[in-house]
């Protein structure tokens, strides 16, 4: 049941624009008892479903099919990514100076990569910095 | 008074309008008459903004139907509490709070900067007057709210019962202050551009602008969300409602900014794509204003008058067009030296951060535009509802959490290898045990589930790469200045109020992600129609049926309760009073549900359907998961950027040392 509520819209006459499983109308109740009744009488869900496309047609379900244009629809996000990944790379990588040496060079971001509470070198630098904001 | 609110918008408009020329011409001609002139012009529009909204606030308290406004959305019985509120209830209302707090901020700029960065402020001002000129207009001449009625009724329609809810005095309001903040920035970007003073002083300037904006912003979309949960009676909290998406869409390109600015500031890089999100961010707030008020796309919280929508078009449009314009002429003024030391670096992470939030924003985008898309090419008209935003962004966010954990700890410049090793790999042990610990108690049947179950794992990943910091930098502190725990970590908290801030903000998103990924994978519901005495049972809860109430509460409201033992092991815990209330003249009852809170789990329990003959009734109860955690986590969230947006006495000092230097009233642009 509750997959078919999340899958069709509700149909009142306020035209709500609610999802059924988030609407709390007369109309959506009424659906809820029409649908039990199908479910009931041995129907799938996807035969009710497309029983309410044929009588309202696609604006009844509450997403987009994953056929013909409406594909479209869930696949740009991550073709959009893609495209987006592709061109982060590329900007890092032009971005990105030769290192002289293939040797792993330290951070100079030291404070990202503390040591230990208490090492001596990330100690001195924070009390550095310490000492002089407090200044 | 309705005259006086009438007319003090029309001189609102006048001003603006002078405001504006003059600002321009001072600039252009270096005059300071003319500039001393202009300065007067903040003020005296948000003077007359706020008299006109004294105006339409007191006909609403002294029940003034003649304005066909107050006799639309209020009542002579209604609470004082939602007379207040009623002002934003409606269109005309809305628009002229958003013009109220676009004015206030506008004013506080001036205040702020009376005789400092004046290379930018007077065109920043006259950006926001232009802004604040197009609601001026509408105001006057399209959506006037002192539209008299010939004939006054004597009651009105009162307001919307949904709106009736204490979430939706503080909701709008909260909303508007974090929508219209971004006008700062964005009027400050545009005067860096028209001026060609493209360094990093509009950034500065409008640093904590942009911070109090996300924050309201962010409070915004969680107060509505719980005006949702309590209000509307479903058992969710977020139902990717095209308006809802339009609130969203602006909070996740402002994140976007927020993190890529701090390449800027410490780099000087990215200039053109942070000018880039800045007014993209405006942008996305005109979209949410166009959407709300156009009707073009179907929502539940789109205001009943849609005529606005071409206007709000057109001037989305413009806006658009001048951004990329603008930044398209400057582009080579904008150039900045990009050089990073490695692939792995934070700022690497960063930008791929950027990505995977911009990548939200833009599923969100064509989810909510995408019934026009169909429309246009096919001539099908479909809807795009929550399972296409949970299906396309629930993997993008999960993507999202891991960066939370895996940004803030990597270095800066370049990351070595040993380095990666050593921030990482308590973080990734714990998300492992937590993960084995879980594995037993957490059921895997579907997709959604095997995401929580990810989720999860990725949250004690990021909590601990989080605590890690803290300990650490705690650890150190106490090392070195020889501080309690306590002392230390409040010391490193507090000289460090950005990072750590920003650290607590984190937490606080983590728990939000926990809070929405538990509640929506474990949340189960029942449906039960019940005689007097009928009982029935839900995850450990015993629910008894006991009474059905009917309470007229006034001449307009009658009130129906159904009374619910509900018991735990035997033992009552709570006495459930779900209610329907019908108001006069209201087509549907509006649901009240009632709710045990905890930070394991909400009860929520519904009156679905009555019967006042038998008292039989329908009760539906949710047992709704971690839902706490979400709200806990706003308060966090608020919590980290108190602490990022206290003042610094450093940089307070820094401010005044910048002020001393100025010597002159006025600086010309950069040739």
């Amino acid at each position: 049941m509750a997959n078919l509520e999340n899958a069709l819209m509700c149909k009142c006459d306020d035209k709500c624009g609610k999802v059924l499983i988030n609407c709390t109308c007369d109309t959506s109740r009424e659906t809820r008892k029409t649908l039990m009744g199908k479910l009931e009488s041995g129907l799938t869900v996807d035969q009710i479903v497309q029983q309410y496309v044929d009588k309202y047609g696609e604006t009844v379900l509450s997403a987009p099919t994953k056929t013909g244009f409406n594909l479209s629809a869930w696949i740009m996000p991550f073709v959009a990514l893609a495209i987006g990944g592709f061109g982060v790379r590329k900007v890092i990588r032009s971005w990105v100076r030769p290192v002289s040496t293939g040797e792993d060079v330290k951070a100079d971001g030291a404070e990202e990569e503390a040591p230990e509470a208490g090492h001596g070198k990330y100690s001195k630098r924070l009390q550095d910095e310490l000492d002089r904001l407090e200044s | 008074m309705n005259d006086i609110g009438e007319f003090a918008l029309l001189l609102a408009l006048a001003t603006a309008l002078y405001g504006i020329v003059s600002y321009v011409m001072a600039f252009r001609s270096n005059r300071v008459d003319v500039y001393m002139s202009a300065d007067k012009t903040p003020i005296i529009v948000w003077a007359c903004v706020m008299v006109s909204s004294i105006a339409l606030w007191r006909a609403f308290m002294v029940d003034d139907f003649s304005l066909q406004y107050v006799a639309a959305y209020s009542n002579i019985e209604l609470d004082f509490f939602y007379k207040f509120s009623s002002f934003w209830g409606g269109q005309k209302g809305s628009l002229l709070f958003w013009t109220l707090i676009l004015t206030t901020y506008m004013m506080v700029v001036h205040v702020q900067n009376r005789k400092q960065n004046l290379r930018l402020v007077p065109i920043a001002l006259a950006v926001m007057m232009v802004i604040a000129l197009f609601f001026l207009l509408l105001l006057n001449f399209s959506t006037n709210p002192f539209e008299r009625i010939p004939l006054p009724p004597a009651d009105g329609r009162g307001l919307n019962p949904l709106l009736q809810n204490y979430w939706m005095v503080i909701h709008p309001p909260t909303l508007y202050l974090g929508y219209v903040g971004f006008t700062v920035p964005f009027a400050f970007a545009t005067a860096a551009l028209l001026t060609k003073n493209l360094d990093d002083g509009w950034i500065r300037l409008t640093r904590k602008w942009t911070l109090v904006s996300w924050f309201f912003l962010c409070l915004g979309n969680l107060f509505g969300a719980q005006w949702a949960y309590v209000e509307l009676g479903w058992g969710g909290y977020w139902a990717w409602d095209p308006v809802e998406n339009a609130a969203f869409m602006p909070l996740i390109v402002a994140t976007a900014y927020l993190h890529s600015v701090m390449i800027q500031e410490k780099k000087d890089m990215m200039k053109v794509w942070n000018m880039s999100l800045v007014l993209l961010t405006f942008v996305m707030t005109i979209f949410g204003t166009f959407i709300t008020r156009s009707g073009l796309i179907q929502s539940v919280h789109t205001f009943d008058e849609a005529t606005l929508g071409y206007y709000f078009l057109g001037f989305l449009g413009v806006i658009i067009a001048f951004s990329v314009t603008m930044i398209l002429l400057r582009l080579p003024l904008l150039k900045s030296k990009n050089e990073l030391d490695s692939f792995l670096s934070r700022e690497s992470s960063f930008l791929l951060n950027n990505l995977v939030l911009l990548g939200i924003a833009f599923a969100t985008f064509w989810g909510t535009i995408f019934p026009i898309v169909s429309e246009a090419f096919r001539g099908v008209k479909i809807t795009v509802g929550p399972p296409f935003y949970n299906q396309v962004n629930v993997p993008i966010g999960m993507v999202l959490l891991a960066l939370i954990g895996i940004g803030p700890v990597i270095a800066w410049r370049k990351a070595s290898w040993s380095n990666l090793k050593k921030n990482f790999t308590k973080p990734v042990l714990a998300g492992v045990v937590g993960g084995a610990l879980l594995f037993p108690f957490v059921p895997l049947t579907d997709k959604s589930e095997i995401f929580t179950y990810i989720t999860f794992i990725l949250c004690i990943f990021v909590m601990t790469s989080m605590g890690i910091e803290f300990i650490k930098g705690t650890g150190a502190r106490m090392a070195a200045h020889g501080e309690s725990p306590v002392g230390a970590l409040s010391g490193l908290v507090w000289k460090n109020k950005g990072r750590y801030g920003g650290y607590i903000v984190h937490l606080g998103v983590v728990m939000i992600f926990a809070g929405i990924a538990g509640s929506q994978s474990y949340s189960t519901d029942v449906e039960k129609h019940l005689n007097i005495g009928d009982r029935f049972q839900l995850r450990g809860y015993e629910f008894t049926y006991e009474k059905l109430l009917v309470k007229e509460q006034s001449s307009v409201k009658t009130r129906v309760i159904a009374q619910l033992g509900i018991e735990r092991d035997g033992k009552r815990v709570w006495t459930g009073l779900p209610e329907k209330e019908f108001y006069k003249g209201q087509n549907q009852p509006v649901t009240e549900v009632d709710l045990i809170s905890t930070l394991k789990e909400d009860v929520y329990m519904i009156l679905a359907d009555f019967n006042p003959e038998t008292s039989a009734a329908t009760i539906k109860v949710y047992v709704n998961p971690m839902v706490k955690w979400m709200w806990l986590g706003g308060w966090v969230i608020a919590f980290g950027t108190m602490i990022c947006l206290w003042p610094d006495r450093l940089e307070a000092r820094r401010r005044m040392e910048r002020m001393k230097r100025q010597e002159a009233i006025f600086m010309p642009a950069q040739e």
